[in-house]
C-alpha cells in the first residue's frame, strides 16, 4: 500500500510535467490546427535560460518567471515569423518547420551550453544541481498513510492544478479567452464579429511556450539536470498526454498527463522485469497508437480533430 | 446620406475574378437588397465588402476609406456581416457566442450584458437555451443566433447573406419581420442577399440585381417590378 | 516568353545529355576511392549510408505522403541484424544483408497496420515515438542477451588480417588493401553498391504500375481506391519496402565501424529527423532529391566539423559560431531547411526544374511511347 501511494505520488509529479507539455500542444492546436513538433525543444531552450539564470546568481523564483517571458517571446516571435507565412502554403511546409525549428534549437543549446549534464557543466557551473522550485532534499517528505510522499511531488501536482485553474478562468471569463475560444471553434466568424484573429494567434503561440518552459523547469528540477536530450521523452509523453485527452481540449490534456504519468510509473514499478526504466516510454507509443485507433477525438476532444 | 459606398469594387478567388467592377451604396436607414441567381457573385459581393477576400476598387463606409481595412478592423467601424451558413461557434455555448459578437466595444460589462438581455427577449427561443452548445441549434435557431451576434456588435449597417437558406417559409418570415423591426425601429440599415425576390422585395429600399458579377440593373422595388422584361427575366413573378 | 534550348525527351541530344552525365558519375564514382585521401573515402562513406536512408524514407514520404520520423529503428534494426548476427553466431557480413531486409519488411509491414488508420501529423506522433522506443526496447535487461544493452556490440564488421587476399584487376586495385591496411576503397564500394541497391529499387517501384498507385494514393485516397488501388495492400507494401531498404544502410554502418551502439545518432530520432531533413531539402518525391540533399548535408557538416576551433572559422563568421565545441553543421542545415519552406517547398530539385523550365524547353515524349516521367515536384500533403 505505502509502495502503491508513493508510485501514485511520482506518477502525478511526472504526469503533471506531460500535462504542462500537452496543454501548450492543446492551445497551440486549437488555434490553428498544427501540431507543433518544436514544443520540447522550445521548452529546452527556456529551461537553460533558467539554467543560466542560476549562474548568474538569480533565485529560481525570479529565473523561472524570466524563463517563461523569454517563452512567451520565443513562442510569439514563431509564430510571427515562421509559422504563419509557410501556413498559407501547406500544412506540410508547417510540419517541416516545426522540425526544422526542433534541430535548430537542439543545435542552439548544444552550442551555447554544451552537451554535459550538470553540475560539472562545460561553461563551469556554479550550481550544484537543476535548481528545484520546491524543497527536494531526502528528507523532504510528508507521510500520509505511511507512505513519504516527496514534498517536490506535492508542490509540482499542486502548481499544476493551480495552473489549471487560472486557464480554466483565462478560458471562461476573460475576452482573450472567448477570442481564443471562438478562433479556435471557427477561425473565419471569429474575423467577421471583428477578433483580430492573428493577435490571438500569436498569443496562443506565447502562452503555449511559456507552460512549456515552465513544465521544462519543473522537469529539469524533478531531475535535478538539464540536458541536451532531456526534453525528447517528455514531448512524446506530452503528445500521448494530449492525444489522450483529445487534441482540443484543454481539461483533458491535464487529465491526459495525469493518467499517462501514473500508468507509466505504475508499468515500471510492478512490472519492472518487463518495462523498467527503460521501456517506460512504450507506454507513450501504445497509447497514442491505441486512441488514435479506438477513439481519435480522444476522451473529451470533439469530433473535430481529423486525422488527415 | 451614403452609409456604404462601393466604387468598381472588384474581387475574385486566386486566379479567377468574379466581381467585375460594381458600383453599390446603401444610404442610412435603408434596407438595400441584393437579387441574384445562384453564383451570380452575392456571396463574393459581402466578402468584399467586409474586406475577407482580397478585393480593389473604393469601398467608403461611414465616412472612412475601408478599402485596405482589415475584416475586424471594419468590425470596429460599425459594419457586421452575417455570413452565408451563419458561421456560428459551433463548440461555444449561445451565450458565448453572443459575448464574442460583443467582443469589439469597450462601453463596459453593463451595457454588454443589458444587450444580452434585450437579444434574449427579442428571441425567447435563445434565452432557453442560452448554456447550449451553438451546434445543437436548429438551423432557423442558428440564423437568429446569427443575427444576434452580428448585432451585439451594435453596428451601423447589416450584413446578411440569404438569411431564408435552408428554412421553413414560416422563419423566414419571422425572421424578416426582426429584421424589418430593427430597421425602423433603431434605424438599423441593412444590406440583404436573397435569392427569394418574392420575399425580399417587400421590405427593400432598394434593390440591385447581380448577374455573373455584374450590376446589370437597380432601383426601387417599385420601378424594378414595374419593368415587365426585368420582372421575367430576374424576379420571376 | 522564349526558349532558348528545346530538348526533347527521348530524342538525340536528351540521350547525348544522359550519356555525358552518366560518364562524370561513374567517372567520379571510380575516382574517390581510387584517388582521394582515406579522409576523404571516409567522408564519402557517410554520405552514401545517408543517401540510402534518405532515399528509403523518400519512398514513403514523397510517394505515397505517409510521413514517418522513426526510420532511424528500420536503421537501428539493420545494424542490430548485421551485428547480432555477425558478432554473436558468426555469420559473414554480407549475408546478414538479406536477413536485414526481411526483418525489417515485415516490422515495417506490421507499422503500416494502424498507418491504415492514422494519417497526417498523428502518424508522424506514431513513428516518432517508435523511434523513440527502439533505443529503450534495445537497452532494456530483457534483451540485454541479445543486443548487449547500453553497451552495444562489438566486432561486428568484417576480420581484416594479414592472411586476406589482395584482389588486383590487371595490377589495379580499386577496393583498397583487404590486409587491413587501407580497407576504406572496400567499405566505400560495400556503400556504394547499397546506394545503387536502394536507388534501383525505388527507380523500378516509382516507373512501374505500382508506383503509379503509389502516387495516386498520395494525391487523393478516395480517387485511388476508385481506381481499383488495394490501399491496404499498396501502402503495407511500399511501408515495408521502405522499411527494409532502410535497413540496408543500418547494416553498412555496423559493418564500417565494427561495433553498435544504442545511442549512436541514427540510430536515434535525431538520426531519423536527418533522414526527413536532408530529404525535403534536397527535394521529396524525386528520385535525386535524397541524393543531393544528403551530399549538402555531409559537405557542410565536414567543412565546418572543425569549427569548434575558433581559428578553423572564417572570420565573418567568427562572431556567431564557436561559443561551444558543438559543430555547426546540423544548425545550419536546420536554418536552411526553415529558410526553404519559405522560397523553394519542393527543394533543391523542385528549384532546379524550375529554373531549368525557363530555359530549356523540355518536349515530352508522345503518350503511350514509354514510362510516366517522375513527379518530380510535388511534395506530399501533410
Ligand atoms: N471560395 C471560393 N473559391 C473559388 N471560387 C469561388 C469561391 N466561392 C465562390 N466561388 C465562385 O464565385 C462565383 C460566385 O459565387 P458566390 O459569390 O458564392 O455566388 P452567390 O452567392 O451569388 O451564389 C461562383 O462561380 C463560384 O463558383
Ligand atoms: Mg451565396
Amino acid at each position: 500500500m505505502e509502495l502503491f501511494l508513493q508510485r501514485l505520488a511520482d506518477g502525478l509529479s511526472q504526469g503533471s510535467v506531460y500535462a504542462l507539455m500537452a496543454l501548450g500542444l492543446v492551445i497551440i492546436y486549437r488555434g490553428t490546427g498544427h501540431l507543433n513538433f518544436a514544443q520540447g525543444e522550445m521548452a529546452l531552450f527556456c529551461t537553460y535560460v533558467v539554467y543560466q539564470c542560476g549562474e548568474w546568481g538569480i533565485p529560481i523564483g525570479l529565473a523561472l518567471p524570466i524563463g517563461m517571458v523569454v517563452g512567451f517571446a520565443l513562442g510569439a516571435v514563431t509564430e510571427v515569423a515562421l509559422i504563419r507565412p509557410v501556413a498559407k502554403k501547406s500544412p506540410f511546409a508547417v510540419f517541416i518547420v516545426t522540425l526544422g525549428l526542433f534541430q535548430f534549437l537542439n543545435w542552439l543549446d548544444g552550442a551555447i551550453w554544451r552537451d554535459q549534464p550538470l553540475p560539472n557543466s562545460g561553461v563551469g557551473s556554479v550550481q550544484q544541481q537543476f535548481p528545484s522550485l520546491f524543497p527536494s532534499k531526502d528528507t523532504d517528505f510528508i507521510t500520509i498513510f505511511g507512505a513519504d510522499i516527496k514534498l517536490q511531488s506535492v508542490g509540482v501536482f499542486v502548481l499544476v492544478l493551480a495552473l489549471t485553474g487560472a486557464l480554466f478562468l483565462l478560458f471562461n471569463k476573460t475576452k482573450l479567452g472567448l477570442a481564443m475560444n471562438a478562433v479556435a471553434s471557427n477561425a473565419e466568424s471569429a474575423k467577421l464579429v471583428g477578433i483580430r484573429t492573428n493577435m490571438v494567434l500569436m498569443v496562443s503561440w506565447g502562452i503555449a511556450t511559456a507552460i512549456g518552459a515552465l513544465g521544462g523547469v519543473v522537469f529539469a528540477g524533478i531531475n535535478h539536470n538539464v540536458n541536451l536530450t532531456l526534453m525528447f521523452t517528455v514531448f512524446i509523453y506530452g503528445s500521448a498526454a494530449a492525444t489522450l485527452g483529445g487534441f482540443d481540449s484543454p481539461g483533458g490534456a491535464v487529465l491526459g498527463g495525469l493518467i499517462i504519468g501514473v500508468i507509466e510509473n505504475m508499468a515500471a514499478g510492478y512490472a519492472d522485469e518487463w518495462v523498467g526504466q527503460q521501456l517506460k516510454v512504450g507506454v507513450a507509443f501504445v497509447v497514442i497508437v491505441v486512441v488514435l485507433l479506438v477513439k481519435p477525438s480522444g476522451l473529451f476532444g470533439t469530433a473535430k480533430v481529423e486525422r488527415v | 446620406m451614403s452609409l456604404l459606398r462601393a466604387q468598381g469594387l472588384t474581387a475574385g478567388y486566386g486566379p479567377v475574378t468574379v466581381l467585375n467592377a460594381i458600383d453599390l451604396e446603401v444610404n442610412e436607414g435603408e434596407i438595400v437588397v441584393i437579387l441574384g441567381a445562384n453564383g451570380a457573385g452575392k456571396t463574393t459581393t459581402m466578402r468584399a465588402v467586409s474586406g475577407t477576400i482580397p478585393r480593389s476598387g473604393v469601398v467608403e463606409f461611414d465616412g472612412h476609406d475601408i478599402s485596405r481595412t482589415s475584416p475586424d478592423a471594419i468590425v470596429r467601424h460599425g459594419l457586421a456581416q452575417v455570413p452565408q451558413g451563419r458561421g456560428t461557434f459551433p463548440e461555444l455555448s449561445v451565450e458565448d457566442n453572443l459575448r464574442a459578437g460583443a467582443i469589439t466595444r469597450r462601453d463596459g460589462a453593463g451595457a454588454v450584458a443589458a444587450d444580452l438581455q434585450r437579444w434574449f427577449e427579442q428571441f425567447p427561443r435563445l434565452a432557453e437555451r442560452r448554456s447550449q452548445r451553438a451546434g445543437s441549434l436548429s438551423g432557423g435557431e442558428q440564423q437568429m443566433l446569427a443575427i444576434a451576434r452580428a448585432l451585439m456588435s451594435r453596428p451601423k449597417l447589416l450584413l446578411c447573406d440569404e438569411p431564408s437558406l435552408g428554412l421553413a417559409p414560416l422563419i423566414t418570415k419571422e425572421l424578416f419581420e426582426v429584421i424589418e423591426r430593427l430597421n425602423a425601429q433603431e434605424g438599423l440599415s441593412v444590406l440583404l442577399v436573397e435569392q427569394n425576390a418574392n420575399l425580399a422585395m417587400h421590405m427593400a429600399s432598394r434593390v440591385y440585381l447581380l448577374e455573373t458579377g455584374r450590376i446589370v440593373a437597380s432601383g426601387s422595388a417599385a420601378e424594378l417590378s414595374a419593368d415587365d422584361t426585368i420582372r421575367k427575366a430576374y424576379l420571376g413573378f | 516568353m522564349t526558349m532558348p534550348f528545346t530538348l526533347r525527351s527521348g530524342g538525340a541530344a536528351s540521350w547525348a545529355l544522359r550519356l555525358v552525365a552518366g560518364a562524370v558519375l561513374v567517372y567520379v564514382m571510380f575516382w574517390i576511392p581510387t584517388q582521394a585521401s582515406n579522409g576523404v573515402i571516409d567522408t564519402c562513406i557517410t554520405a552514401l549510408t545517408l543517401m540510402a536512408a534518405a532515399m528509403a524514407l523518400n519512398l514513403l514520404l514523397g510517394y505515397t505522403g505517409q510521413i514517418s520520423i522513426g526510420h532511424s529503428a528500420f536503421f537501428g534494426i539493420g545494424a542490430y541484424t548485421t551485428g547480432i548476427l555477425v558478432s554473436r553466431y558468426g555469420w559473414s557480413p554480407f549475408q546478414t544483408l538479406a536477413v536485414a531486409f526481411v526483418v525489417a519488411f515485415v516490422v515495417g509491414a506490421l507499422v503500416s497496420l494502424p498507418a491504415l488508420r492514422i494519417k497526417g501529423v498523428y502518424l508522424a506522433l506514431v513513428t516518432l515515438s517508435l523511434g523513440l522506443v527502439f533505443p529503450q526496447l534495445i537497452k532494456a535487461p530483457k534483451m540485454e542477451w541479445l543486443t548487449g544493452g547500453a553497451r552495444g556490440l562489438d566486432k561486428t564488421g568484417f576480420k581484416f588480417t594479414k592472411k586476406n587476399p589482395t584482389y588486383e584487376i590487371f595490377g589495379w586495385n580499386p577496393w583498397g588493401n583487404l590486409r587491413g591496411e587501407n580497407v576504406k576503397p572496400f567499405l566505400y564500394w560495400i556503400a556504394m553498391i547499397i546506394v545503387i541497391i536502394v536507388y534501383l529499387a525505388c527507380r523500378g517501384v516509382v516507373k512501374s504500375r505500382a508506383g503509379r498507385s503509389l502516387i495516386a494514393i498520395r494525391d487523393n485516397e478516395t480517387a485511388a481506391a476508385v481506381m481499383g488501388v488495394n490501399l491496404a495492400v499498396t501502402k503495407g507494401l511500399a511501408f515495408g519496402l521502405s522499411a527494409a531498404l532502410c535497413s540496408l544502410p543500418g547494416c553498412l554502418s555496423a559493418i564500417r565501424t565494427g561495433n553498435v551502439t544504442p545511442d549512436s545518432t541514427n540510430l536515434t530520432v535525431l538520426g531519423a529527423i536527418t533522414f526527413l531533413i536532408v530529404m525535403v531539402v534536397g527535394g521529396a518525391g524525386s528520385l535525386w532529391g535524397p541524393i543531393i540533399g544528403s551530399a549538402l548535408y555531409v559537405f557542410v557538416t565536414d567543412r565546418t566539423g572543425d569549427w569548434s576551433d575558433k581559428e578553423a572559422i572564417p572570420a565573418v563568421l567568427r562572431p556567431f559560431f564557436g561559443w561551444s565545441h558543438t559543430p555547426p553543421g546540423s544548425g545550419i542545415f536546420a536554418v536552411v531547411l526553415i529558410a526553404l519552406m519559405f522560397v523553394a517547398p519542393f527543394g533543391i530539385v523542385g528549384m532546379w526544374h524550375r529554373v531549368v523550365r525557363r530555359f530549356v524547353k523540355v518536349v515530352p515524349r508522345p503518350a503511350g511511347t514509354g514510362t510516366i516521367d517522375t513527379p518530380a515536384t510535388a511534395p506530399a500533403e501533410a
